[in-house]
Protein backbone atom coordinates (compact mmCIF):
# COMPACT_ATOMS: atom_id res chain seq x y z
CA UNK A 1 0.00 0.00 0.00
CA UNK A 2 1.02 3.63 -0.28
CA UNK A 3 0.92 5.86 -3.34
CA UNK A 4 -0.36 4.04 -6.42
CA UNK A 5 2.18 3.91 -9.24
CA UNK A 6 1.28 4.49 -12.86
CA UNK A 7 3.28 3.31 -15.85
CA UNK A 8 2.14 6.00 -18.29
CA UNK A 9 1.78 9.17 -16.34
CA UNK A 10 0.33 11.44 -19.05
CA UNK A 11 -3.11 10.95 -20.57
CA UNK A 12 -4.66 13.21 -23.16
CA UNK A 13 -8.42 13.35 -23.77
CA UNK A 14 -9.77 10.76 -26.19
CA UNK A 15 -10.04 12.56 -29.53
CA UNK A 16 -13.05 10.45 -30.37
CA UNK A 17 -15.05 11.45 -27.29
CA UNK A 18 -18.16 12.29 -29.34
CA UNK A 19 -18.50 8.61 -30.11
CA UNK A 20 -18.04 7.42 -26.54
CA UNK A 21 -20.12 4.51 -25.31
CA UNK A 22 -22.81 5.47 -22.82
CA UNK A 23 -25.30 3.31 -20.96
CA UNK A 24 -28.18 5.36 -22.31
CA UNK A 25 -27.97 7.36 -25.55
CA UNK A 26 -27.65 11.06 -24.80
CA UNK A 27 -29.77 12.32 -27.66
CA UNK A 28 -32.55 14.79 -27.03
CA UNK A 29 -35.36 12.23 -27.22
CA UNK A 30 -33.77 9.98 -24.60
CA UNK A 31 -32.92 12.90 -22.33
CA UNK A 32 -36.59 13.97 -22.30
CA UNK A 33 -37.43 10.61 -20.75
CA UNK A 34 -34.39 10.49 -18.50
CA UNK A 35 -35.30 13.71 -16.75
CA UNK A 36 -38.51 12.00 -15.60
CA UNK A 37 -36.58 9.09 -14.04
CA UNK A 38 -37.35 8.09 -10.46
CA UNK A 39 -33.60 8.03 -9.78
CA UNK A 40 -32.30 11.54 -8.83
CA UNK A 41 -28.81 10.90 -10.21
CA UNK A 42 -30.30 10.02 -13.62
CA UNK A 43 -32.42 13.17 -13.54
CA UNK A 44 -29.34 15.22 -12.64
CA UNK A 45 -27.37 13.82 -15.56
CA UNK A 46 -30.29 14.34 -17.94
CA UNK A 47 -30.58 17.94 -16.72
CA UNK A 48 -26.87 18.50 -17.27
CA UNK A 49 -26.88 16.98 -20.76
CA UNK A 50 -30.05 18.84 -21.78
CA UNK A 51 -27.98 21.99 -21.33
CA UNK A 52 -26.33 21.10 -24.64
CA UNK A 53 -29.69 21.29 -26.44
CA UNK A 54 -31.29 24.73 -26.90
CA UNK A 55 -34.63 23.00 -27.47
CA UNK A 56 -34.31 21.55 -23.96
CA UNK A 57 -34.99 24.93 -22.29
CA UNK A 58 -38.81 24.47 -22.03
CA UNK A 59 -38.34 20.98 -20.59
CA UNK A 60 -35.88 22.23 -18.00
CA UNK A 61 -38.22 25.07 -17.04
CA UNK A 62 -41.15 22.68 -16.75
CA UNK A 63 -39.11 20.30 -14.59
CA UNK A 64 -38.32 23.17 -12.21
CA UNK A 65 -42.02 23.29 -11.30
CA UNK A 66 -41.94 19.85 -9.69
CA UNK A 67 -38.30 18.97 -8.94
CA UNK A 68 -37.35 19.08 -5.25
CA UNK A 69 -33.92 17.37 -5.09
CA UNK A 70 -31.23 20.06 -4.67
CA UNK A 71 -28.49 18.51 -6.89
CA UNK A 72 -31.05 18.07 -9.69
CA UNK A 73 -32.32 21.62 -9.27
CA UNK A 74 -28.74 22.88 -9.34
CA UNK A 75 -28.02 21.03 -12.60
CA UNK A 76 -31.18 22.47 -14.17
CA UNK A 77 -30.14 26.02 -13.34
CA UNK A 78 -26.59 25.43 -14.57
CA UNK A 79 -27.97 24.18 -17.88
CA UNK A 80 -30.44 27.05 -18.21
CA UNK A 81 -27.57 29.48 -17.67
CA UNK A 82 -26.10 28.29 -20.96
CA UNK A 83 -29.11 29.69 -22.86
CA UNK A 84 -29.48 33.42 -22.25
CA UNK A 85 -32.61 33.81 -24.39
CA UNK A 86 -35.92 35.63 -23.95
CA UNK A 87 -37.64 32.26 -23.62
CA UNK A 88 -35.34 31.31 -20.76
CA UNK A 89 -35.67 34.70 -19.05
CA UNK A 90 -39.47 34.59 -19.35
CA UNK A 91 -39.53 31.12 -17.88
CA UNK A 92 -37.20 31.98 -15.00
CA UNK A 93 -39.04 35.15 -13.99
CA UNK A 94 -42.00 33.17 -12.70
CA UNK A 95 -39.70 31.41 -10.21
CA UNK A 96 -38.97 34.74 -8.52
CA UNK A 97 -42.32 34.13 -6.80
CA UNK A 98 -41.33 30.62 -5.67
CA UNK A 99 -41.89 29.75 -2.01
CA UNK A 100 -38.60 27.81 -2.12
CA UNK A 101 -35.76 30.20 -1.24
CA UNK A 102 -33.19 28.01 -2.99
CA UNK A 103 -35.16 28.04 -6.26
CA UNK A 104 -35.71 31.78 -5.96
CA UNK A 105 -32.05 32.54 -5.27
CA UNK A 106 -30.90 30.34 -8.11
CA UNK A 107 -33.35 32.07 -10.46
CA UNK A 108 -31.97 35.45 -9.37
CA UNK A 109 -28.38 34.32 -9.94
CA UNK A 110 -29.09 32.92 -13.39
CA UNK A 111 -31.07 35.99 -14.44
CA UNK A 112 -28.17 38.18 -13.30
CA UNK A 113 -25.99 36.40 -15.83
CA UNK A 114 -28.30 37.26 -18.76
CA UNK A 115 -28.16 41.07 -19.01
CA UNK A 116 -29.04 41.36 -22.69
CA UNK A 117 -31.96 38.94 -22.65
CA UNK A 118 -33.25 40.46 -19.42
CA UNK A 119 -33.13 44.07 -20.67
CA UNK A 120 -36.66 44.18 -22.10
CA UNK A 121 -38.13 42.52 -19.00
CA UNK A 122 -36.58 44.58 -16.23
CA UNK A 123 -39.10 47.44 -16.20
CA UNK A 124 -42.06 45.10 -15.96
CA UNK A 125 -40.29 43.27 -13.11
CA UNK A 126 -39.69 46.56 -11.29
CA UNK A 127 -43.43 47.28 -11.67
CA UNK A 128 -44.57 43.78 -10.73
CA UNK A 129 -47.74 43.74 -8.54
CA UNK A 130 -45.93 41.63 -5.91
CA UNK A 131 -43.59 43.82 -3.83
CA UNK A 132 -41.41 40.82 -3.03
CA UNK A 133 -40.76 40.25 -6.74
CA UNK A 134 -39.88 43.96 -7.07
CA UNK A 135 -37.32 43.48 -4.28
CA UNK A 136 -35.85 40.45 -6.07
CA UNK A 137 -35.70 42.50 -9.27
CA UNK A 138 -33.58 45.01 -7.37
CA UNK A 139 -31.33 42.16 -6.20
CA UNK A 140 -30.89 41.17 -9.83
CA UNK A 141 -29.98 44.76 -10.77
CA UNK A 142 -27.30 44.91 -8.11
CA UNK A 143 -25.16 42.34 -9.93
CA UNK A 144 -26.41 42.87 -13.47
CA UNK A 145 -23.64 43.84 -15.87
CA UNK A 146 -25.69 46.38 -17.81
CA UNK A 147 -25.01 50.06 -18.35
CA UNK A 148 -28.64 50.97 -17.56
CA UNK A 149 -28.65 49.30 -14.13
CA UNK A 150 -28.03 52.56 -12.19
CA UNK A 151 -30.80 54.31 -14.16
CA UNK A 152 -33.26 51.50 -13.50
CA UNK A 153 -32.47 51.64 -9.81
CA UNK A 154 -32.87 55.40 -9.88
CA UNK A 155 -36.38 55.00 -11.31
CA UNK A 156 -37.26 52.82 -8.31
CA UNK A 157 -36.00 55.49 -5.94
CA UNK A 158 -38.12 58.11 -7.71
CA UNK A 159 -41.36 56.20 -8.26
CA UNK A 160 -41.66 53.25 -5.86
CA UNK A 161 -44.17 53.68 -3.03
CA UNK A 162 -43.62 50.53 -0.99
CA UNK A 163 -41.28 51.33 1.87
CA UNK A 164 -39.53 47.92 1.91
CA UNK A 165 -38.81 48.08 -1.80
CA UNK A 166 -37.42 51.60 -1.51
CA UNK A 167 -35.30 50.58 1.47
CA UNK A 168 -33.80 47.77 -0.59
CA UNK A 169 -33.12 50.13 -3.50
CA UNK A 170 -31.40 52.63 -1.19
CA UNK A 171 -29.24 49.85 0.22
CA UNK A 172 -28.24 48.54 -3.23
CA UNK A 173 -27.59 51.93 -4.87
CA UNK A 174 -24.56 52.40 -2.63
CA UNK A 175 -22.68 49.78 -4.62
CA UNK A 176 -23.50 50.97 -8.12
CA UNK A 177 -24.37 54.67 -7.73
CA UNK A 178 -22.14 57.72 -7.91
CA UNK A 179 -22.47 61.34 -6.80
CA UNK A 180 -25.10 62.01 -9.47
CA UNK A 181 -27.57 59.92 -7.46
CA UNK A 182 -27.30 62.14 -4.33
CA UNK A 183 -30.19 64.52 -5.26
CA UNK A 184 -32.41 61.50 -5.90
CA UNK A 185 -31.59 60.08 -2.49
CA UNK A 186 -32.46 63.42 -0.89
CA UNK A 187 -35.85 63.25 -2.63
CA UNK A 188 -36.38 59.77 -1.20
CA UNK A 189 -35.72 61.17 2.27
CA UNK A 190 -38.36 63.86 1.66
CA UNK A 191 -40.92 61.39 0.27
CA UNK A 192 -40.53 59.10 3.27
CA UNK A 193 -39.99 61.76 5.91
CA UNK A 194 -42.09 59.86 8.45
CA UNK A 195 -40.05 56.66 8.16
CA UNK A 196 -37.08 56.69 10.53
CA UNK A 197 -35.47 53.67 8.88
CA UNK A 198 -35.49 55.30 5.43
CA UNK A 199 -33.95 58.47 6.91
CA UNK A 200 -31.20 56.38 8.44
CA UNK A 201 -30.65 54.32 5.27
CA UNK A 202 -30.54 57.42 3.03
CA UNK A 203 -28.09 59.22 5.33
CA UNK A 204 -25.85 56.16 5.41
CA UNK A 205 -26.01 55.77 1.63
CA UNK A 206 -25.18 59.46 1.05
CA UNK A 207 -22.23 59.27 3.42
CA UNK A 208 -20.83 56.16 1.77
CA UNK A 209 -21.23 57.45 -1.78
CA UNK A 210 -19.53 60.74 -0.77
CA UNK A 211 -16.71 58.79 0.87
CA UNK A 212 -16.22 56.72 -2.31
CA UNK A 213 -16.49 59.76 -4.58
CA UNK A 214 -14.14 62.08 -2.74
CA UNK A 215 -11.74 59.51 -1.29
CA UNK B 1 19.60 42.75 -44.03
CA UNK B 2 17.29 42.07 -41.11
CA UNK B 3 17.64 38.77 -39.29
CA UNK B 4 14.59 36.51 -39.12
CA UNK B 5 14.14 37.50 -35.48
CA UNK B 6 14.31 41.19 -36.32
CA UNK B 7 11.82 40.71 -39.15
CA UNK B 8 9.36 38.99 -36.80
CA UNK B 9 9.84 41.74 -34.25
CA UNK B 10 9.16 44.38 -36.91
CA UNK B 11 5.95 42.60 -37.94
CA UNK B 12 4.83 42.29 -34.32
CA UNK B 13 5.39 46.01 -33.76
CA UNK B 14 2.94 46.80 -36.55
CA UNK B 15 0.19 44.49 -35.32
CA UNK B 16 -2.72 46.08 -33.50
CA UNK B 17 -5.49 44.36 -31.57
CA UNK B 18 -8.52 46.64 -31.80
CA UNK B 19 -11.28 46.90 -29.21
CA UNK B 20 -13.59 44.81 -31.37
CA UNK B 21 -10.83 42.21 -31.93
CA UNK B 22 -10.43 41.98 -28.18
CA UNK B 23 -14.19 41.57 -27.66
CA UNK B 24 -14.40 38.93 -30.36
CA UNK B 25 -11.48 37.00 -28.91
CA UNK B 26 -12.75 37.35 -25.36
CA UNK B 27 -16.18 35.94 -26.29
CA UNK B 28 -14.63 33.06 -28.19
CA UNK B 29 -12.17 32.21 -25.43
CA UNK B 30 -14.90 32.33 -22.81
CA UNK B 31 -17.15 29.96 -24.75
CA UNK B 32 -14.23 27.64 -25.33
CA UNK B 33 -12.68 27.58 -21.85
CA UNK B 34 -14.97 29.36 -19.41
CA UNK B 35 -12.15 31.82 -18.66
CA UNK B 36 -13.16 35.44 -19.03
CA UNK B 37 -10.63 38.21 -19.37
CA UNK B 38 -11.60 41.53 -17.82
CA UNK B 39 -10.56 44.78 -19.47
CA UNK B 40 -7.76 45.04 -16.92
CA UNK B 41 -6.14 42.01 -18.60
CA UNK B 42 -6.10 43.74 -21.99
CA UNK B 43 -2.31 44.18 -22.16
CA UNK B 44 -1.72 40.54 -21.18
CA UNK B 45 -4.17 39.28 -23.83
CA UNK B 46 -2.96 41.61 -26.60
CA UNK B 47 0.66 40.63 -26.06
CA UNK B 48 -0.06 36.90 -26.25
CA UNK B 49 -2.32 37.28 -29.26
CA UNK B 50 0.38 39.18 -31.10
CA UNK B 51 2.87 36.45 -30.14
CA UNK B 52 0.59 33.81 -31.67
CA UNK B 53 -0.07 35.88 -34.80
CA UNK B 54 3.66 36.22 -35.28
CA UNK B 55 4.37 32.56 -34.54
CA UNK B 56 1.79 31.38 -37.09
CA UNK B 57 3.01 33.93 -39.65
CA UNK B 58 -0.50 35.23 -40.18
CA UNK B 59 -0.78 38.92 -40.99
CA UNK B 60 -3.57 40.23 -38.82
CA UNK B 61 -5.85 39.30 -35.97
CA UNK B 62 -8.63 38.63 -38.42
CA UNK B 63 -6.54 36.22 -40.49
CA UNK B 64 -5.15 34.54 -37.37
CA UNK B 65 -8.56 34.16 -35.77
CA UNK B 66 -9.98 32.51 -38.84
CA UNK B 67 -6.95 30.20 -39.12
CA UNK B 68 -7.11 29.23 -35.46
CA UNK B 69 -10.88 28.72 -35.39
CA UNK B 70 -11.03 26.46 -38.41
CA UNK B 71 -7.69 24.62 -38.32
CA UNK B 72 -8.62 20.94 -38.62
CA UNK B 73 -5.97 19.66 -36.19
CA UNK B 74 -6.91 22.16 -33.48
CA UNK B 75 -3.22 22.56 -32.61
CA UNK B 76 -3.26 26.34 -32.78
CA UNK B 77 -6.32 26.51 -30.55
CA UNK B 78 -4.43 24.51 -27.95
CA UNK B 79 -1.33 26.66 -28.38
CA UNK B 80 -3.48 29.73 -27.79
CA UNK B 81 -5.04 28.23 -24.65
CA UNK B 82 -1.58 27.36 -23.38
CA UNK B 83 -0.39 30.91 -23.98
CA UNK B 84 -3.36 32.47 -22.20
CA UNK B 85 -3.29 30.36 -19.04
CA UNK B 86 -0.80 31.28 -16.36
CA UNK B 87 1.35 28.60 -14.76
CA UNK B 88 3.13 29.76 -11.66
CA UNK B 89 3.15 28.03 -8.31
CA UNK B 90 5.55 26.45 -5.80
CA UNK B 91 5.80 23.45 -3.47
CA UNK B 92 3.80 23.57 -0.24
CA UNK B 93 1.91 26.70 -1.33
CA UNK B 94 -0.83 27.37 1.25
CA UNK B 95 0.65 24.58 3.38
CA UNK B 96 -2.05 24.75 6.06
CA UNK B 97 -4.38 22.99 3.62
CA UNK B 98 -2.00 20.04 3.26
CA UNK B 99 -1.80 19.92 7.05
CA UNK B 100 -5.60 19.81 7.18
CA UNK B 101 -5.55 17.03 4.58
CA UNK B 102 -3.29 14.72 6.61
CA UNK B 103 -4.49 15.70 10.09
CA UNK B 104 -8.25 15.60 9.46
CA UNK B 105 -9.61 14.89 6.00
CA UNK B 106 -7.63 11.73 5.19
CA UNK B 107 -8.40 10.26 8.60
CA UNK B 108 -12.11 10.87 8.12
CA UNK B 109 -12.03 9.26 4.67
CA UNK B 110 -9.99 6.32 5.99
CA UNK B 111 -12.55 5.72 8.73
CA UNK B 112 -15.19 5.08 6.07
CA UNK B 113 -13.01 2.59 4.15
CA UNK B 114 -11.50 -0.83 4.74
CA UNK B 115 -7.75 -1.38 4.88
CA UNK B 116 -6.48 -1.93 1.35
CA UNK B 117 -9.14 0.28 -0.25
CA UNK B 118 -8.22 3.01 -2.70
CA UNK B 119 -8.47 6.69 -1.83
CA UNK B 120 -8.54 8.93 -4.89
CA UNK B 121 -7.38 12.54 -5.04
CA UNK B 122 -7.85 14.89 -8.02
CA UNK B 123 -5.65 17.98 -8.21
CA UNK B 124 -6.66 20.58 -10.78
CA UNK B 125 -5.06 22.60 -12.28
CA UNK B 126 -1.80 20.70 -12.16
CA UNK B 127 0.05 23.74 -13.44
CA UNK B 128 3.67 22.54 -13.52
CA UNK B 129 3.09 19.79 -10.95
CA UNK B 130 3.99 21.44 -7.65
CA UNK B 131 0.55 20.89 -6.10
CA UNK B 132 -0.01 17.19 -6.87
CA UNK B 133 3.61 16.39 -5.91
CA UNK B 134 3.16 18.39 -2.68
CA UNK B 135 0.13 16.22 -1.88
CA UNK B 136 2.21 13.10 -2.50
CA UNK B 137 5.09 14.40 -0.38
CA UNK B 138 2.79 15.35 2.47
CA UNK B 139 1.11 11.95 2.48
CA UNK B 140 4.45 10.16 2.45
CA UNK B 141 5.88 12.31 5.20
CA UNK B 142 2.94 13.05 7.44
CA UNK B 143 0.07 10.58 7.07
CA UNK B 144 0.76 7.55 9.26
CA UNK B 145 -2.08 5.51 7.73
CA UNK B 146 -0.66 5.63 4.20
CA UNK B 147 0.57 2.06 4.38
CA UNK B 148 -2.98 0.79 5.02
CA UNK B 149 -4.47 2.26 1.83
CA UNK B 150 -3.67 2.75 -1.82
CA UNK B 151 -3.78 6.45 -2.64
CA UNK B 152 -4.21 7.42 -6.29
CA UNK B 153 -3.35 10.99 -7.29
CA UNK B 154 -4.66 12.30 -10.60
CA UNK B 155 -3.76 15.80 -11.71
CA UNK B 156 -5.19 17.67 -14.69
CA UNK B 157 -4.61 20.85 -16.62
CA UNK B 158 -6.09 22.48 -19.69
CA UNK B 159 -2.57 23.33 -20.91
CA UNK B 160 -0.99 20.36 -22.67
CA UNK B 161 2.51 21.91 -22.51
CA UNK B 162 2.67 21.82 -18.72
CA UNK B 163 1.89 18.10 -18.62
CA UNK B 164 5.29 17.29 -20.08
CA UNK B 165 6.93 19.54 -17.49
CA UNK B 166 4.91 17.81 -14.77
CA UNK B 167 6.06 14.40 -15.94
CA UNK B 168 9.71 15.49 -16.03
CA UNK B 169 9.40 16.89 -12.51
CA UNK B 170 12.27 19.38 -12.85
CA UNK B 171 12.04 22.53 -10.74
CA UNK B 172 14.03 25.67 -10.10
CA UNK B 173 15.24 27.08 -6.81
CA UNK B 174 12.19 29.28 -6.35
CA UNK B 175 9.73 26.38 -6.76
CA UNK B 176 11.37 24.27 -4.06
CA UNK B 177 12.28 27.12 -1.70
CA UNK B 178 9.32 26.33 0.60
CA UNK B 179 10.38 22.73 1.16
CA UNK B 180 12.21 21.69 4.35
CA UNK B 181 15.86 20.89 3.52
CA UNK B 182 15.35 17.31 4.68
CA UNK B 183 12.44 16.77 2.26
CA UNK B 184 14.36 18.36 -0.60
CA UNK B 185 17.33 16.10 0.07
CA UNK B 186 15.22 12.96 0.45
CA UNK B 187 12.97 13.28 -2.61
CA UNK B 188 14.92 15.42 -5.10
CA UNK B 189 18.13 15.11 -7.06
CA UNK B 190 20.06 18.24 -7.97
CA UNK B 191 20.68 17.99 -11.70
CA UNK B 192 22.33 21.34 -12.34
CA UNK B 193 22.74 24.83 -10.93
CA UNK B 194 19.41 25.61 -9.22
CA UNK B 195 17.69 22.64 -10.89
CA UNK B 196 16.08 19.82 -8.93
CA UNK B 197 14.29 16.71 -10.20
CA UNK B 198 11.72 14.98 -8.05
CA UNK B 199 12.27 11.24 -7.47
CA UNK B 200 11.01 8.64 -9.91
CA UNK B 201 8.81 7.20 -7.15
CA UNK B 202 6.90 10.46 -6.90
CA UNK B 203 6.78 10.93 -10.67
CA UNK B 204 5.19 7.53 -11.04
CA UNK B 205 2.73 8.26 -8.26
CA UNK B 206 0.88 11.04 -10.09
CA UNK B 207 -1.11 10.52 -13.26
CA UNK B 208 -1.28 13.72 -15.30
CA UNK B 209 -4.21 14.30 -17.66
CA UNK B 210 -5.36 17.08 -19.93
CA UNK B 211 -8.89 18.27 -19.27
CA UNK B 212 -11.03 21.31 -20.02
CA UNK B 213 -13.59 21.83 -17.26
CA UNK B 214 -15.91 23.52 -19.74
CA UNK B 215 -16.12 20.40 -21.93
CA UNK B 216 -18.60 17.84 -20.55
CA UNK B 217 -17.26 15.13 -22.87
CA UNK B 218 -13.86 15.49 -21.18
CA UNK B 219 -14.98 15.83 -17.55
CA UNK B 220 -17.48 12.99 -17.59
CA UNK B 221 -14.77 10.37 -17.10
CA UNK B 222 -13.69 11.88 -13.76
CA UNK B 223 -15.60 9.88 -11.13
CA UNK B 224 -15.15 8.31 -7.75
CA UNK B 225 -12.80 10.82 -6.10
CA UNK B 226 -12.56 11.30 -2.35
CA UNK B 227 -10.79 14.67 -2.50
CA UNK B 228 -10.57 17.46 -5.07
CA UNK B 229 -7.94 20.19 -4.82
CA UNK B 230 -8.89 23.16 -7.00
CA UNK B 231 -7.01 26.15 -5.67
CA UNK B 232 -6.69 29.57 -7.25
CA UNK B 233 -8.36 28.56 -10.51
CA UNK B 234 -11.96 29.62 -9.99
CA UNK B 235 -10.84 33.22 -9.39
CA UNK B 236 -10.14 33.39 -13.15
CA UNK B 237 -13.64 32.14 -14.00
CA UNK B 238 -16.85 34.13 -14.30
CA UNK B 239 -19.97 33.17 -12.30
CA UNK B 240 -21.38 30.76 -14.89
CA UNK B 241 -18.07 28.91 -15.30
CA UNK B 242 -17.53 28.74 -11.54
CA UNK B 243 -20.96 27.24 -11.19
CA UNK B 244 -20.18 24.70 -13.90
CA UNK B 245 -16.90 23.78 -12.19
CA UNK B 246 -18.72 23.24 -8.88
CA UNK B 247 -21.06 20.86 -10.72
CA UNK B 248 -18.16 18.99 -12.31
CA UNK B 249 -16.51 18.48 -8.89
CA UNK B 250 -19.82 17.39 -7.36
CA UNK B 251 -20.19 14.69 -9.98
CA UNK B 252 -16.54 13.68 -9.67
CA UNK B 253 -16.74 13.24 -5.89
CA UNK B 254 -18.02 10.28 -3.91
CA UNK B 255 -20.63 11.10 -1.25
CA UNK B 256 -18.87 12.81 1.69
CA UNK B 257 -15.98 13.75 -0.61
CA UNK B 258 -14.07 16.98 0.05
CA UNK B 259 -13.13 20.03 -2.03
CA UNK B 260 -10.21 22.31 -1.17
CA UNK B 261 -10.35 25.78 -2.74
CA UNK B 262 -7.83 28.63 -2.60
CA UNK B 263 -7.90 30.86 0.47
CA UNK B 264 -9.63 33.70 -1.39
CA UNK B 265 -12.29 31.46 -2.92
CA UNK B 266 -15.60 30.47 -1.36
CA UNK B 267 -17.81 27.63 -2.56
CA UNK B 268 -20.71 29.11 -0.59
CA UNK B 269 -20.79 32.00 -3.05
CA UNK B 270 -20.73 29.62 -6.01
CA UNK B 271 -23.02 26.70 -5.24
CA UNK B 272 -25.39 25.42 -2.57
CA UNK B 273 -24.44 21.80 -3.30
CA UNK B 274 -21.77 21.56 -0.62
CA UNK B 275 -21.68 21.89 3.13
CA UNK B 276 -18.89 23.78 4.88
CA UNK B 277 -16.55 21.85 7.19
CA UNK B 278 -14.40 23.87 9.54
CA UNK B 279 -11.29 21.99 10.61
CA UNK B 280 -8.67 23.47 12.98
CA UNK B 281 -6.37 24.58 10.15
CA UNK B 282 -8.63 25.07 7.14
CA UNK B 283 -12.17 25.32 5.86
CA UNK B 284 -13.10 22.58 3.39
CA UNK B 285 -16.27 21.92 1.39
CA UNK B 286 -17.98 18.54 1.51
CA UNK B 287 -20.45 16.79 -0.79
CA UNK B 288 -23.35 15.61 1.36
CA UNK B 289 -23.83 11.84 1.74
Amino acid sequence: MGLRKTSTNIALPDENVENENREVPRDFTQLKFQILSLEPSERRWAARDLGNHPEGVPILLETLETETVVPVLDAIFTSLQKHPTHECVNGLIRFLSSEDASVRNNAIEVLQSMPNALETHILSLLNHPDSDVRIFAIDILQQLVHQNAPEWLKSVLLDETHVNVVATAVDRIVEIGDSSILPTLERVAQRFAQHDYIQFAVNTAIERIKEDTYA
Amino acid sequence: MLSELDQKSAVADKLVITDSDFEKFRDFFYRKTGIKFENSKRYFVDKRLIDRITATETESFRQYFSFMRFQASGHEQQALINAMTVNETYFYREEYQFECLVENVMNEIAASKRPGDTIRIWSIPSSTGEEPYSIGLYLLEKWPQLDNFEVEIVSSDIDSNVLDKCAQGIYNERSVSGLPARVLKKYFTQIGVGKYQISIDLREAVKFTQVNLAQPTQTRAYRGFDVVFCRNLLIYFDDASRRNAADVFYDALLPNGFVFLGHSESMSRISSLYKVRKFPKAMVYQKPA
